[in-house]
């Protein structure tokens, strides 16, 4: 699979990482190089200096022929705007937006966006540790 | 009208501040403290602190009975959430969206902006009607820097215009790629005839462009 | 010191019978003019006109109440009910218009997330009211 990541965080390196393992052809995306210090040393992958909002960047990073785009940078807006384009500028099969705003989730969730709160997902795992 | 300005910055305050004149009920939404405080002062109870994006901050500012929400931040992301949350979330009837990279215009209209703004391309425009007789207006430089792709404005009076492209005496590696007439673009074949007053497209040398240029609109 | 207007706002707190007695009093001495006002905050999901019936009857009510205690102390008081987004601002707007000179306050010893808090209208009206301001504040109980 051709998966192109934006925002080489933790979450994305390791995201990366695993895919990279997996097999799969990764390209991941970063406005700061200084990000992909976090990615191993085995990795494969591509690693590009570009703005995931920017179609000229996504385009260098083989969004057009990507099976999967995800969207994990520190800015809900920035996820979920690159979000957009991939999947309706680019027609990526797969897209995934992390947001961390619950409410703003929600929204883009009915609207048709493939989305994953981290807020909602960790307060409920914290719940479920502290009450089981 | 009720009006929901998104973004307390220069262009935020201006704008606000003609709204409010023109007598239309405002409202600025702005994160930082600071600016909200400045904008209090100079116009009154007309800003709330907080994110625009957000739809709870949204909600409390009465977004529901808004006539129109005009999003100018600097960050185009932050203008397209903060309207489609309004558009999508509140059903506000018209929503605007400044946006400073101009490659974002298409996108926001396809995902359901009303309007857009964009700033570069006013100014653009702008240099263009001021600056009519440089009719060559370079576009991309292809890799290399060897080739590149240049648009000229054909004149009225050129000697060129109304002739068949097969006819047209080019400097060498130019060639015309597309037309854009009264009809529309066009890719030109050799019986294609040049009109006056059409942009055409084409590809050619840095050291032919002032050949070029000269083929295209001598008179 | 010549004090002869003087506003207060009240919002049916119990403290607002001392500052409308401590208002009367300085003003009956110096034949000055006391206005009582209660500002009542309109959300912005509504628009500011809006008629907000519970609210404009407690604010009646209070303002009512105000003129009794006044009545009590053989002094007449102007009242006014107003509607704004925020009391702080409308109070300063209210001090400019009627050129008062003092805005004399009275809050209680309130707690938020268990310390003690100014609220915001009081800040404000320190801060940007033209004239004297003069915070009453009630003994902690």
């Amino acid at each position: 699979m051709n998966v192109v990541i934006m925002g080489c965080g933790r979450v994305g390196a390791q995201l990366a990482a695993l895919l990279d393992e997996d097999g799969h052809k990764v390209a991941i995306l970063d406005v700061e190089p200084y990000s992909f210090r976090r990615l191993p040393s085995t990795f494969q992958g591509a690693a590009l200096v570009g703005d995931g909002t920017d179609e000229d960047s996504l385009k260098r990073a083989g969004i057009e022929e990507a099976d999967a785009f995800v969207a994990v940078t520190q800015g809900d807006n920035r996820n979920v705007m690159a979000a957009q384009i991939a999947k309706h500028i680019f027609k990526v099969p797969k897209v995934v937006c992390r947001i961390y705003d619950p409410l703003r989730e929600e929204m883009y969730h009915t609207l048709g966006l493939e989305t994953i709160s981290p807020t909602t997902v960790g307060a409920r795992l914290l719940r479920d540790v502290i009450v089981s | 009208m009720y009006i929901i300005v998104v973004g307390g910055g220069k262009v935020g305050y201006y704008l606000s501040k003609t709204l409010l004149s023109e007598g239309h009920e405002v409202l600025i939404l702005e994160k930082d403290a600071k600016k909200c405080e400045a904008i209090t002062e100079e116009l009154g109870s007309v800003v709330v602190r907080g994110d625009g994006c957000e739809a709870r901050t949204l909600a409390d500012a009465g977004t529901e009975r808004a006539d129109m929400l005009i999003a100018v931040t600097n960050e185009d992301e932050d203008n397209l959430v903060a309207c489609q949350v309004a558009k999508n979330k509140f059903k506000v009837p018209r929503t605007i969206a400044r946006i400073n990279n101009p490659k974002n215009e298409a996108l926001f209209k396809k995902l359901g902006i009303d309007v857009t703004v964009s700033s570069t391309n006013l100014i653009l425009e702008h240099i263009e009607e001021e600056v009519p007789t440089h009719p060559l207006v370079h576009l991309l430089t292809l890799k290399g820097g060897s080739l590149e792709i240049v648009e000229v404005k054909i004149p009225q009076n050129s000697s060129v215009a109304g002739k068949r492209m097969k006819e047209i005496d080019l400097p060498p590696d130019s060639v015309i790629c597309l037309m854009i007439g009264k009809w529309g673009a066009q890719v030109p074949s050799g019986d294609t005839i040049l009109e006056a007053e059409a942009k055409v497209i084409a590809v050619t040398r840095p050291e032919a462009e002032e050949a070029l240029r000269a083929a295209l609109t001598g008179s | 010191m010549e004090i002869p207007k003087i506003l207060v706002p009240v919002n049916g707190e119990r403290v607002d019978e001392e500052v409308i007695e401590l208002a009367c009093t300085i003003a009956k001495r110096r034949k000055g003019k006391v206005y009582v006002v209660y500002v009542i905050e309109v959300k912005r999901a509504l628009p500011l006109d809006t008629e907000i019936e519970p609210e404009t009857q407690k604010g009646e009510k209070v303002l009512k109440r105000a003129e009794r205690i006044a009545d009590e102390l053989d002094y007449q008081v102007d009242t006014d009910l107003l509607q704004a987004r925020e009391v702080g601002p409308a109070l300063v707007d209210e001090a400019v218009e009627r050129g008062v000179d003092l805005i004399l306050m009275g809050i209680g010893y309130k707690k938020r997330f268990g310390e003690f808090n100014l609220g915001s209208t009081v800040p404000y009206v320190l801060k940007n009211a033209p004239c004297r301001v003069l915070l009453w504040r009630e003994p902690i109980d």
